[in-house]
């Protein structure tokens, strides 16, 4: 193994110019992104320097309360990225959204937990490992469910009348709605099962191909990376399907009715 | 059957009091907008009064389970909703979610005909017009034999002739049935004919 060669900033700093080679392509197609280009760029760069900045500083640190605010920090923000990005949601009412955050903490923290305690086998506020494995369970538990809950919200507002028929004829808010939580729940893994066929194919994912730049072997990070994709695949379904499981409740009141916006 | 004490809803509409009666035909009429299409919904409990109440049987209908209410009072609304596929796969599809196991082609063909709507069991859905897929819809309604069928509009699409022998057919198969039918139509000379009381909002 080669030892790691750190990136010297200046030749560092000329990855930026393939931005321009995207600038020029974007005024060519005329596609006006432009200014989101922009900042896109500098807030990933501010965003990464800060995490790269903080991460330093709690390794050198490494205290509990750092990775558990750290953690902490993580989930808020992956909460509030899925209900920003179903901002047009009108299933999802105060209640809902309420589910949906807990949900996310919940299945988010118990499979990190799982992760780290039972198949790394380390302490649980280990900054190196617990940040970095949290980042990815999280990330992609936020990725499902605002997939799912568009799904389901999409799904739900094209089908108001079979719904409204439905309920008149007597048949239960279960019978009728759980099938649109299954279809969400499906259109929520679809993606994350995909990925799963073509790894190591046509894709080496993004923490192997880490790891094995930092000189991890091979086969060390492919055991990293199955744990961590699997890890993903039943975050991803665990999260979704207790958010649409019980949140399909709120729709519909004591008398079985469902108040439409 | 149906007492209306003091109802309004949503303090758009003041309804006024009323009483409907068993094993008779009752038609509501008014013009758009005059909450026709609310009130059925007011007795089958897709809606709740914001004030006063209704009562059912002589109880107050928030005391019964939603469900149950539903099932003996079967609201069959303007535009339905009906699967894709066959009238078959619609008996079929509904009486799953209503958990009754399906009914023969027989009996279906029965219904379709009570309800002036001339097809064969295979016959496809998703071509039909809406008049037809609402007479399709009245059948299905029927052959659950409710307690009380509420039918909004039955014949707003429909010629004369088609809507005559719905209505007498219906009214005819809730009689020997013991289905209190309840219908709301702006066809005043229907209402004069079929109807055995009108309420006008």
């Amino acid at each position: 193994m080669n030892e790691i060669i750190a990136l010297n900033i200046w030749q560092f700093a000329l990855v930026y110019l393939l931005l321009f080679i995207v600038l020029i392509i974007m005024k060519v197609c005329k596609i006006n992104q432009t200014k989101l280009l922009l900042v896109a760029s500098i807030r990933m760069t501010i965003q990464l320097v800060l995490a790269g900045l903080a991460l330093t500083y709690i390794f050198d640190n490494p205290r509990p309360l750092f990775t558990v605010l750290y953690l902490l920090l993580m989930t808020g923000f992956a909460i509030y990225t899925v209900l920003s990005r179903n901002r047009e949601n009108k299933t999802l009412n105060k209640r809902f959204k309420i589910i949906t955050g807990v949900s996310l903490t919940a299945t988010g923290f118990l499979i990190v937990g799982f992760f780290i305690l039972v198949i790394v086998g380390v302490n649980l506020f280990n900054p190196q490992y617990t940040i970095p494995i949290s980042g990815m369970i999280i990330g992609n538990a936020m990725t499902g469910m605002s997939l799912g809950l568009r799904a389901f919200n999409e799904n739900i507002q094209s089908n108001k009348s079979q719904i409204d028929t439905l309920l008149n004829l007597g048949a239960t808010p279960r019978k009728i709605l759980l099938p649109f939580v299954n279809r969400a729940l499906e259109t929520a893994l679809l993606p994350t099962l995909n990925s799963m066929l073509g790894m190591g194919i046509i894709s080496l994912p993004g923490m192997m191909t880490g790891q094995i730049l930092s000189g991890t072997t091979p086969m060390t990070a492919i055991l990293y990376q199955i744990s961590i994709l699997i890890s993903i695949c039943s975050v991803t379904c665990m999260s979704v399907f207790c958010t649409l499981y019980i949140g399909y409740r709120t729709l519909y009141n004591k008398r079985y009715q469902i108040n439409w916006l | 059957m149906f007492k209306l004490k003091k109802v309004s809803f949503k303090n758009i509409i003041d309804y006024p009091d009323m009483e409907i009666r068993s094993n008779e035909v009752t038609f509501i009429c008014g013009e758009s907008g005059s909450g026709k299409s609310t009130l059925l919904k007011l007795l089958n409990g897709m809606n709740s009064p914001s004030a006063g109440e209704v009562l059912y049987l002589g109880k107050n209908i928030n005391d019964y389970n939603p469900i149950t209410l539903r099932r003996e009072v079967l609201l069959c609304g303007q535009s339905p909703f009906l699967f894709d596929g066959s009238i078959r796969d619609n008996f079929d599809e509904f009486y799953k979610y209503r958990e009754l196991s399906p009914i023969n082609a027989s009996d279906i063909l029965k219904y379709l005909k009570i309800c002036a709507a001339d097809f064969e069991t295979t016959a496809g859905c998703g071509t039909m017009s809406g008049g037809e897929r609402q007479r399709v819809f009245i059948a299905i309604c029927l052959s659950f034999c409710p307690k009380v069928l509420l039918i909004d509009e039955p014949t707003s699409a429909l010629d004369d002739l088609t809507a005559n022998t719905l209505m007498s057919n219906v009214k005819e198969f809730c009689k020997n049935n013991g289905i209190t039918p309840i219908v709301v139509s702006h066809n005043k000379t229907l209402a004069d004919v079929y109807g055995d009381s009108i309420i006008t909002l």
